[in-house]
């Protein structure tokens, strides 16, 4: 009797471990399979979803996602690398993994890790505010991972000597540049007379930077500064910031103000009955499209370095409307000079892995370091990196608003438009 | 002198508006001893509806905010009757556990609803209207939103100072279980004072929508000034959050033109931790 029951009890596990080892080779084997059908390269898009910043935020995840639908899709897009193939390498596909850092600093660092060292990303594209990029990227940097910077403008963050950091837009630096070098041209061709400038930016890594490269522009023209109003990101009013301005009324300022509070701007200097003879922007709300609907004939006249506008696109970027159209389909709205870079670092990354010819990070960051990429989201046409990661081809246009749209002025050579000048009263227009 | 006169009346305009939207939150405060976490959400839905009725009826805003009030007053008392009482009497982190969960609710749900865009409410009656005196410009809808502000306040006094619901308001604050045994219905008073409460943050929002952008996180730094108005003027106490929203206007206005922009905020806050270390109940508390 005790010898049949333990008979049954060998046979009743000889039976259940035949099917636990079975169960295990099914779902090794399986599991091999799907990972061998999913061929997917995964890239973490790492933006503020929510927050104060969310549309910027999900205006760029929408470019990464156009880019990555021209990746893995197969189009007849002229001029257009890798559009028309379908897919990367020997069929692999982009997969993109959204990251919401809300635009604080210390929830950019933990998403990244998570990305990383959870989700897997073989990159991160991000993150739209500086202060977001810098410890999101300083995660790869440790990690020895790749992170692609779009629209984040603060020039200190290609200056830390990072191996794996790479940025595609333009700097405030190099903005600024631009800004001086338009008002030199307006002082000598125009008579402009502009002699004093205001500085109005928000308290944050990109404002505070922003208006440390502007004071050290206007220094080279002899320009002097008589403003300088940094004031609190998502402010309830900006009367004082814009009383500020007018009690000591420079006659050009330079302004980083994102989101609602370029608005809010817009609107204060519209109930003072203010404005200065010229007001550039840096990569700010000004060029975000669906916040100059709103505004309507408020947002006419304010300026701004611009990379990309759909009018320019009209002229010389003309490779980049297909991918427009796929972006306006997820939006709603054309693409906006930010945002068109969080593409760019995807079609770039992605050209790079092709070249590599594996998702092997050591050799895509070689390649990203020497070689030049051709563009067609950048106004230039081109990509290419110097040590630090800034792209030395990055290139803007100083564009004004007029009835909702971007007419350059600035340089002559892409000019379309004469510059309405000076910003008309508030009481007259 | 234009500055001084322009900063003060900047100040006197921001905060009477800060006084209607901290209004509600004392009175909560005061009567159920409940801190409403959703308050600036409250606000953020209040500028929602004045926006699209601006938008899909073309009601102006000096029309629409009887809409937002009575919006916003249901809103607010099917929130006690749904989240909120089933915490009192629990946990004193319950209610504030609640309200949070609220907030981030309301403000997710705008969110999914409307997208994070920034909307402006455009062709209303007063806009770009500016009445210039003596060098001073002074915009027409922050004019209308203080004034009105300030006669919805002594509305709401007179309503909980000279009316008998109003006396059972304070009789419940005082003492809940005396005011029942008296014939109150407390649970109705509950129901009443958070309607209330969102009401008064509903008007103010369908006013300032005239002139701020509305978009789903609009609410984040008022609800936050609402609770330094209401620890400052004093718990339940309605010309206490007026005095103290006047004040923290103020103190905004001048410490952002005369010392610096980016330190207005730091200034409010700074007075706020002066007065809870002088007078812990507040200017008007008891």
């Amino acid at each position: 009797m005790f010898a049949k029951r333990l008979m049954n009890g060998i046979l009743e596990r000889r039976v259940m471990l035949l099917f636990a080892l079975s169960a295990l080779i099914l779902s090794v084997v399986c599991g091999s399979a799907f990972a061998a059908e999913e061929k997917v390269i995964k890239i973490g898009a790492l933006f503020p979803l929510t927050g104060p910043a969310a549309v910027s935020g999900q205006n760029c995840l929408a470019a990464v996602q156009t880019a990555a639908d021209i990746i893995n899709g197969k189009h007849d897009f002229k001029d257009f690398p890798l559009a028309e193939k379908e897919g990367l390498l020997d069929g692999y596909k982009i997969e993109i993994v959204p990251g919401d850092h809300q635009g604080k600093p210390d929830v950019a660092k933990s998403e990244a890790e998570r990305l990383f060292n959870q989700e897997n990303v073989f990159a991160i594209i991000g993150s739209y505010n500086s202060s977001a990029s810098k410890p999101a990227s300083a995660v790869a940097e440790r990690l020895k991972k790749i992170f692609m910077c779009g629209a984040s403008s603060s020039a200190e963050l290609t200056e830390r000597g990072f191996n794996y950091f790479f940025r595609t837009a333009a700097t405030d630096a190099i903005e600024s540049k631009e800004f001086v070098d338009y008002i030199d041209y307006l002082n000598k061709n125009k008579g402009a007379g502009i002699k004093t400038l205001g500085l109005l930016y928000e308290n944050s890594e990109f404002g505070k930077h922003a208006a440390i490269e502007g004071k050290k522009a206007a220094a080279t023209i002899g320009i002097e500064v008589v403003a300088d109003v940094p004031f609190t990101v998502g402010a309830t009013n900006m009367n004082s910031e814009i009383q500020k301005l007018k009690s000591t009324n420079p006659d050009v300022v330079f302004g980083a103000a994102l989101g609602s509070d370029y608005s809010l701007m817009a609107r204060t200097m519209k109930q003072s009955n203010w404005a200065p003879k010229i007001f550039i922007n840096y990569c700010t709300g000004y060029q975000n499209p669906s916040i100059n609907k709103e505004l309507g004939s408020d947002g006419n006249f304010f300026m701004g370095g611009m990379g990309y506008s759909p009018e320019i696109a009209e002229v010389y970027m003309k490779a980049a409307l297909p991918a427009q159209e796929i972006y306006r389909s997820k939006t709603g709205f054309p693409l906006d000079s930010d945002s068109i870079q969080e593409s760019v670092c995807l079609h770039v990354l992605a050209q790079a892995i092709e070249k590599a010819g594996a998702a092997d990070t050591e050799k895509v960051v070689n390649i990203l370091r020497s070689e030049t990429f051709p563009s067609p989201l950048s106004l230039s046409g081109q990509v290419a990196f110097s040590p630090g990661g800034q792209n030395n081809k990055a290139f803007t246009v100083i564009t004004q608003i007029v009835d909702q749209k971007y007419l350059t002025v600035f340089p002559k050579d892409y000019a379309d438009s004469e510059l309405t000048y000076p910003f008309p009263a508030w009481d007259k227009r | 002198m234009t500055d001084f006169a322009q900063v003060l009346a900047d100040g006197l305009m921001n905060g009477a508006i800060y006084g209607l939207v901290a209004a509600g939150l004392s009175l909560i405060w005061g009567v159920m001893d409940v801190i409403n976490f959703a308050h600036g959400e409250f606000l953020m839905a209040a500028m929602y509806v004045c926006y699209w009725v601006g938008v899909l009826i073309g009601l102006d805003p000096l029309i629409s905010w009887v809409l937002t009030g009575a919006f916003l007053f249901l809103l607010s008392a099917v929130s006690y009757k749904v989240v909120v009482r089933r915490c009192i009497g629990k946990s004193a982190m319950a209610p504030l556990l609640a309200t949070f969960g609220l907030s981030i609710f309301l403000k997710n749900f705008c969110l999914n609803m409307f997208t994070p865009n920034f909307r402006l409410l455009s062709g209303t009656f007063l806009e770009g209207m500016v009445f210039n005196f003596f060098g001073m410009a002074i915009p027409a809808p922050q004019l209308a939103a203080s004034l009105f502000s300030l006669v919805m306040l002594y509305v709401l006094y007179y309503f909980v100072k000279r009316t008998r619901t109003g006396w059972a308001i304070q009789a419940t604050a005082m003492d809940k279980e005396a005011a029942e045994l008296m014939g109150i219905d407390t649970e109705r008073i509950f129901t009443l004072v958070f309607g209330l409460g969102g009401a008064c943050v509903g008007i103010a929002g369908g006013f300032m929508a005239s002139y701020l952008a509305v978009f789903p996180e609009v609410g984040t730094l008022f609800s936050l000034i609402a609770f330094v108005v209401v620890a400052l003027g004093g718990f339940g106490s309605i010309p206490g959050a007026l005095c103290a929203a006047i004040l923290i206007g103020l103190v905004e206005s001048f410490a952002g033109f005369y010392i610096a922009p980016v330190i207005k905020y730091v200034a409010v806050f700074a007075l706020y931790i002066v007065v809870i270390l002088i007078r812990p109940k507040g200017l008007f508390g008891w």
